[in-house]
């Protein structure tokens, strides 16, 4: 009997075309990703590599979720649906042959449209190389069945069992298919809330088991695999994952064996009673009908608005009151809440709720439910007569059919607008629950109301057109998200970006507390208004298309449509589309004649062009800059800056100079003009002249032999013209400008133009290029600075004028300020050396003023320069540096200004970077950081202490610019201030700190595109030079010592430090210093984390204490080491053999310290010889012992650094 | 007032011709529309409701305050004197019979809500609903939901009023009433009632037309029409194999079971042997119409 329900289901499914349709499309959509090559981030790894295959099939069964409860929902709602259940369960079967028929038929059936992802894989696989879309052959691995046939089991499967059984049982036991919709939604509002608390490291754990997919457990277990083992690991069942799988499977196998139990036919056939209005059959006398009033009947346009607003507050009401509005409502609402809740977080410390950050949640999840919301009810409303059958009474009512279109329209925008009241209403929430109470409601007003309430408009408009057009609310749904996932597609994997052709999109942007919306209103509004207009124009033709009465068909329709194109809709359709075509055109001259719009593929093919044309120039001689006076006429009222720059150049090479090459920069959005070129005060002849790269090749009027000086005098002007397609244009804004010496030419050929990815280097026929830099031994590269080539040390003085209002700060003292013509001056002299890197900033400022005292009497005034309103932190900042500089006085050298100055810059870009006394800031980066909670990383703190490192490393020792010289400036400086920090808050608390270093750095390596370097000899990774350069630099000092480190970072100081010739000092001597301060016994450690890559594998498996007397515990745990060695690819290549010294731990319970911090609290912490394998060791402590582990503060490299201790038993 | 109905036509977009050079001229006063299922009822009645366009033709309500209204082409214009109560029609499951009512009343012009009220409250009493008329139309019976059709079709004094198989799915009581609500109706309306009820037409009409397969095929007083037939209908009761028998060589307009025998109607001018003669009423003047019709579209 079972076999007899089994094999009818299969049958009945395989006749279905829904179930191809849903095999067809996972098939199309893991197909046309594998032949585009959208694999993973790294290049090195293969676009069909294990790892990718997991992943692309993890991430189907999220969104097979709605498949499965396609799948699964119906197969016993079917006998509810179609009535066969009042004769169905007559037939002589039991109800578990029945229900187990039934659900293992439609599971199969499930399994087998799941594997159709799986032959999408190896079909794209086979076929990507040929077609070559992507142009990226050689990332298409071997097929292996395995590769498939794991990640189904371990996850796919159990994946689709727990959510099978789960639809299945919702509406074997509920009746109603609803359930399952609900069901699905509530699963995807748990997973996005996984994703949420995902974005903090302490979560790992929670997320891991709460991810009814286990697309956050897969990706948190193989966060840290390298390209190379991506291609070759599979992720097994063990730990979290095994965990993940166990709890989910069960939950799944629980709910179908509950249903299978609690199943039986007659409570499935009970006929559910609802509410019923009683009959009565009582005939009243009532009046007769002549009696009946009669009223007068008005028909007037003044009625109709009437009706327009009664109508639509019925529709309006019609819409809210679904239960499944508000379900979906409410689940949009909760994201929102909760995004603004998590606010973003640097280094695991979240921000303050700013109004901009509350208004940015928008975008993260809530847009989703937005979408879901509009488009289906639209649809609802659109359909709601024809569903509903009033459609024969409504349409043959005395009411003009755009009463009735327009009502369902306005009752949908009065949703749109709901929508976007939410987000204040929760952002207000937020912040006054978190104690914020800087409510900005022209920030709110602005953004909700004129950027993103058209931008619902526009949503509403197409579906509304859509669902009229193809008048029937299935096919309305999928056509309308069809289109959006055309749209998409095309931006996302076309690289197809031309706003002006992709409906409703516009221009990005930033809301700035600084800068307000700054420029970017403007363009925003253009193009809103653009596509309202077409959408107006879609509405006017949906009216003339709008379907009353019972004709739907396309002839009637068309017919009807030409009869009701009388005047006035052709005269508003004819207005809609001249703004529709007059705005169009204003925003294609700003973007494309005023500026000039490029795609992707273009500006890397220009590129190419630029390096094969002028790569050659690479190491052409230059004369060097010794001299800068600037001085720089700024309007940010106009965003238009005039740049005067008299360069005094040496030649400072051996040969003769006769000519001068120089690059100038891109008119990308400041259109940059140069007005005056002078040298020696003449007009140089032009020898080459391209104005398509700007590079441009002069005659110097006079030979500059060998030690022979000139002067240059260059002024340009830069002003935006219009707006562009795209970007954030930074640079020049009406408050908080900073551009640095990009704004003048450079010398020669500039490499960093180039095309780094090797995909793209092939496609252009260029040679694959693994460095950025020349190696240490490149007498090139060491007669130039790292930042600059132009010049080594200059003298420097300046002014710069600017609003009235506002302050202009350049590098330097300030001697002089004044006020002329309107303008306010500012005159800047530097009275040291410093490097060609100088910074313009202006802003409308508020300064908090302090002084740093050394113990030699000697003074720095600290100045912080900020936007009034964020004057919460301050003090953080100015703290930062009078510790960096008691420190690196101390430990380094004295510093080499009376002055250091920090100050904001509008969010427009996330970095802090360091000029000479000068750090400018970005208003995001820990201005507006919440720090109240002693626990979180105060990185405001911490950031400062780096950026005024800096001034000692990378302005006072400055690395020549080869190979492994970045880490000289930037690992440098994170050791420094992670020295400060230490000082400041103690040893106990730095693992806080460390862990995140640690988990970039393993991420860093996991997504590489070339190759990993070794901090020698590593060039442009970020992920080297702070990460690694962190934790490495943090284990030395802890093993060779602080003071004896400190020493030779000083030695190596003084004598690098302000080298006035070159060759300039490399990573090789910076080593030199680091190893003579080694003692041989740890020379190992330099090799291995200097010369080579090396990660450790430390755990602790057991941990046990036993009570002795007088609050004596022996404890005894069993710990493993082993010490790994890889490659630059991230394969592995062998294991250390000999002893290492590694941190043994044991703790008592965490303690707060002096500052509120949670602190460990060592009972037992000693560094022991250990070899690799497994050591049981012993110890007695005094106190009880909570924790032990083996290298418990992760000092060294460890791939898996959570199971280093253990809790004790 | 009356309406004429002037050589309509209408042809589906699926082929099926609904209705072919249909003539009509319907006077106030109560018109029965009869017909078989699928004979163009419906079709009709959507015509004149301004749900459905013709392909060709013309409808005409003459004689109105307003003068005459071509029903195709002044579509808002008839709506204004349109009740319509259509065959099959859904309500909004979340709003009360009061609310919706009022909701109606004022999209048909009655823009006072004191007036609307007295009459919404009058319909409502009339049809038998004012004890329920706060509760949500989602809850209604189908009789019920029925009643609340009649009233929204009698708001707003309509002269011109549908009324499209609206005792179908009754019971015979609720029929009753609702044959008495109608009757009241006043003179001077022109009112149209589509069924394919014989004793419906009976009961009510004071004119009548027959419609079959999208012709008109007959029309006129529903006594002229019997009139027209007497002694032309014999009656006889045979054993049912033996009807295919009798088929060959008469017209049977009817077969009925009598008591497990079966009794058969006969068109014939003359009286036939082993027939008896019947007093002919309008069932027979329908099925006599139907068949003979239906015969001649056969041969055709």
């Amino acid at each position: 009997m079972f076999w007899n329900i089994f094999t009818f289901e299969l049958k009945y499914r395989l006749k279905r075309p829904a179930t191809y349709l849903y095999g067809l499309l996972l098939f199309l959509y893991a197909f046309l990703i594998l032949i585009y090559g959208n694999g993973p981030a790294s290049e090195k790894a293969n676009v069909n590599s294990p790892y990718a295959i997991s992943y692309l099939l993890i991430l189907m069964s999220v969104f097979a979720t709605m498949m499965s409860s396609a799948v699964m929902g119906v197969p016993v709602y079917r006998d509810i649906e179609h009535n066969t259940r009042s004769y169905f369960f007559s037939y002589p079967i039991s109800e578990r042959g029945y229900l187990l028929g039934r659900y293992l038929g439609s599971f199969l059936i499930l399994i087998a449209i799941m594997s159709c992802a799986c032959v999408g894989i190896v079909l794209g696989s086979l076929l990507g190389p040929v077609l070559n879309l992507a142009d990226n052959v050689e990332r298409y691995g071997p097929i292996r069945l395995w590769d498939y046939v794991q990640p189904m089991l371990v996850f796919v499967i159990p994946t689709v069992f727990f959510t099978g059984s789960l639809f299945f049982s919702l509406v074997a036991l509920t009746r109603n298919v609803f359930v399952t919709y609900a069901g699905s939604l509530l699963l995807f509002i748990g997973y996005l809330l996984g994703i949420t608390l995902a974005s903090d490291l302490e979560n790992k754990d929670i997320v891991d088991l709460l991810d009814p997919f286990a697309l956050n457990t897969f990706t948190n277990a193989t966060k840290y695999w390298t390209p190379a083992e991506q291609n070759e690991l599979h992720a097994g069942l063990e730990g979290n994952v095994l965990l993940n799988r166990l709890l989910w499977g069960g939950i799944g196998l629980v709910t179908l064996l509950y249903t299978v139990f609690r199943f039986d036919f007659q409570r499935f056939l009970a006929i559910k009673l609802g509410k019923k209005s009683k009959t009565d059959g009582v005939t009243e006398k009532a009046k007769p009908l002549a009696t009946l009033p009669v009223a007068e009947k008005i028909y007037s346009t003044k009625a109709y608005l009437t009706h327009l607003f009664r109508l639509t507050k019925l529709e309006f009401g019609n819409i809210i009151k679904d239960v499944y509005f508000l379900v979906i409502l409410m689940g949009g609402v909760l994201f929102l809440f909760l995004d603004g809740w998590f606010a973003d977080q640097i280094m695991g410390t979240r921000s303050l709720p700013t109004t901009y950050y509350m208004i940015e949640v928008k975008d993260f999840d809530y847009i989703l439910f937005v979408f879901i919301l509009i488009i289906f009810y639209t649809g609802e409303s659109v359909h709601r007569d024809k569903a509903v059958h009033f459609d024969n009474i409504a349409d043959a009512l005395p009411v003009p059919n755009w009463v009735t279109y327009g009502s369902k329209f306005l009752a949908l925008v009065g949703i749109c607008f709901l929508l976007v009241n939410l987000v204040i209403v929760s952002g207000v929430l937020n912040q006054t629950v978190k104690g914020y109470f800087q409510y900005d409601f022209n920030q709110y007003f602005t953004d909700l109301y004129l950027i993103e309430f058209p931008e619902y408009l526009q949503l509403l408009m197409l579906a509304f057109f859509v669902h009229i057009m193809v008048n029937s609310k299935f096919t309305g749904h999928i056509i309308t998200i069809g289109i959006w996932v055309v749209l998409i597609a095309l931006r996302n994997f076309a690289e197809l970006d031309y706003n002006l052709f992709f409906y409703s999109y516009t221009p990005g942007y930033r809301i700035s507390d600084m800068n307000g919306f700054g420029h970017f209103l403007k363009p925003l509004l253009w193009f809103n208004l653009y596509w309202l207009a077409f959408g107006f124009a879609l509405l006017i033709v949906g009216n003339l298309f709008w379907n009353r009465g019972s004709e739907g068909d396309l002839k009637t329709r068309w017919r009807l449509a030409k009869l009701r194109f009388t005047r006035l809709p052709m005269m508003a359709l004819v207005v809609c589309l001249l703004i529709f075509v007059g705005s169009g055109i204003w925003i294609y001259y700003n973007v494309s004649v005023l500026n000039k719009y490029q795609t992707a593929d273009e500006t890397r093919e220009l590129q190419a062009e630029y390096e094969k044309k002028y790569s050659r120039y690479e190491r052409v001689a230059h004369p060097k800059i010794t001299d800068l006076k600037v001085k720089i006429d700024l309007v940010p009222e106009e965003r238009r800056v005039t740049a005067n720059g008299i360069f005094t150049i040496v030649n400072k090479t051996a040969r003769p100079l006769d000519s001068l090459h120089l690059l100038f920069s891109s008119p990308e959005y400041n259109h940059p003009k140069t007005k005056t070129l002078l040298i020696d005060g003449k007009d140089p002849k032009i020898l080459l002249k391209d104005t398509v790269f700007r590079y441009y090749i002069y005659q110097l009027p006079r030979t500059l032999q060998p030690g022979d000086t000139a002067r240059m005098e260059i002024t340009i002007t830069a002003q935006p013209k219009g707006f562009t397609n795209s970007g954030l244009n930074r640079e020049l804004v009406y408050n908080g400008t900073f551009f640095d010496t990009g704004i003048f030419p450079t010398f020669g050929y500039n490499p960093n133009g180039e095309l780094t990815s090797d995909k793209y280097r092939k496609k252009f026929g260029l040679p694959i290029k693994q460095y950025q830099q020349p190696p240490y031994t490149d007498a090139w590269g060491r007669s130039n600075f790292l930042f600059t080539q132009d010049g080594d040390w200059i003298t420097f003085e300046g002014t710069v004028s600017t609003a009235p209002d506002q302050i202009a700060i350049m590098p330097g003292y300030l001697q002089k300020e004044w006020s002329a013509n309107g303008r306010k001056y500012y005159q800047y002299k530097m009275d040291a050396p410093i490097a060609y890197f100088m910074n313009v900033s202006s802003a409308r400022y508020a300064v908090k003023r302090d002084v740093w005292k050394g113990p030699d009497g000697k003074t720095v005034n600290i100045e912080v320069y900020h936007h009034p309103a964020h004057g919460l932190n301050i003090d953080r900042y100015v703290n930062s540096v009078k510790a960096s500089m008691d420190y690196y006085n101390q430990y380094f050298s004295p510093y080499q200004f009376r002055q250091m100055r920090i100050m904001e810059f509008p969010r427009y870009a996330g970095f802090a970077q360091s000029f000479p006394n000068t750090v400018p800031y970005a208003e995001s980066f820990g201005w507006v950081g919440d720090f109240r909670d002693p626990d979180k990383t105060d990185y405001a703190y911490y950031v400062t202490a780096h950026e005024v490192a800096h001034q000692w490393w990378g302005h006072q020792v400055m690395p020549s610019n080869t190979r492994g010289a970045n880490q000289i400036s930037e690992s440098m400086a994170e050791y420094a201030s992670l020295m400060v920090l230490k000082k400041t808050y103690g040893d106990n608390i730095m693992q806080s700190r460390l862990k995140y270093s640690l988990d970039r750095y393993l991420r860093g390596r996991s997504s590489e595109d070339k190759f990993e370097e070794t901090l020698l000899d590593n060039d442009t990774r970020a992920y080297v030079w702070y990460d690694k350069g962190s934790v490495v630099l943090f284990a030395l000092q802890d093993y060779i010592g602080e003071e004896r480190l400190n020493r030779a970072f000083r030695d190596y100081v003084e004598k690098d430090a302000f080298q006035q010739k070159a060759p300039f000092t490399t990573s090789r001597d910076w080593y030199s210093y680091i190893k003579a301060a080694t003692p041989d016994s740890l020379h190992y450690f330099l090799t291995d984390n200097f010369e080579k890559i090396t990660l450790y594998e430390n755990r602790i498996t057991e941990a046990k204490a036993e009570p002795l007397k007088n609050d004596q515990y022996k404890v005894t745990m069993t710990v493993q080491t082993k010490k790994l060695y890889y490659d630059k690819a991230g394969k592995e290549t062998g294991v250390g053999k000999a002893k290492d010294l590694i941190e043994i731990g044991i703790f008592a319970a965490d303690a707060k310290n002096k500052k509120g911090m949670t602190e460990k609290v060592p009972l037992y912490l000693k560094k022991q010889w250990l070899a690799p394998g497994v050591h049981k060791l012993e110890f007695v402590v005094k106190g009880k012992p909570a924790k032990a582990g083996i290298d418990p503060y992760n000092k060294l490299i460890d791939r898996v650094s959570d199971d280093n201790v253990k809790p004790v038993d | 007032m009356k309406l004429t109905i002037q050589d309509l036509n209408k042809t589906y977009s699926n082929g099926v011709k609904a209705l072919h050079d249909v003539t009509l001229t319907i006077p106030q006063g109560m018109f029965g529309l009869l017909g078989p299922n699928g004979a163009g009822k419906s079709s009709l009645m959507r015509t004149i409701a301004t749900l459905q366009e013709a392909d060709s033709g013309q409808i005409l309500l003459e004689d109105t305050p307003m003068g005459t209204i071509d029903v195709i082409r002044q579509k808002d214009s008839i709506r204004r004197v349109l009740g319509y109560l259509p065959q099959e029609f859904g309500v909004y499951p979340k709003v009360s019979a009061e609310t919706m009512l009022d909701h109606i009343a004022s999209l048909k012009g009655i823009s006072n809500s004191r007036e609307r009220k007295l009459i919404v409250d009058a319909l409502l009493e009339k049809v038998n609903l004012s004890h329920v008329k706060k509760k949500n139309l989602g809850t209604f019976s189908g009789g019920m939901k029925q009643r609340f059709g009649i009233a929204q079709a009698l708001i707003g004094n309509p002269s011109l009023i549908i009324v499209d198989e609206p005792t179908a799915g009754l019971d015979p009581a609720e029929r009753n009433r609702f044959h008495n609500l109608l009757s009241e109706i006043g003179e001077n309306t022109v009112v149209i009632l589509s069924t394919h009820i014989v004793e419906d037409v009976t009961n009510l009409c004071s004119d009548m037309a027959i419609i079959s397969l999208g012709n008109v095929i007959a029309q006129g007083h529903p006594a002229d029409l019997v009139a027209a037939i007497q002694g032309k209908i014999w009656r006889k009761i045979i054993e049912k194999p033996e009807l295919d028998n009798y088929k060959a060589n008469h017209q049977v307009i009817s077969t009925q079971l009598k008591g497990g025998r079966t009794q058969i109607h006969i068109y014939s001018d003359s009286p036939q042997l082993g027939f008896d003669p019947v007093e002919a009423d309008l069932e027979d003047v329908y099925f006599s119409k139907i068949t003979s019709h239906q015969e001649l579209r056969v041969m055709s």
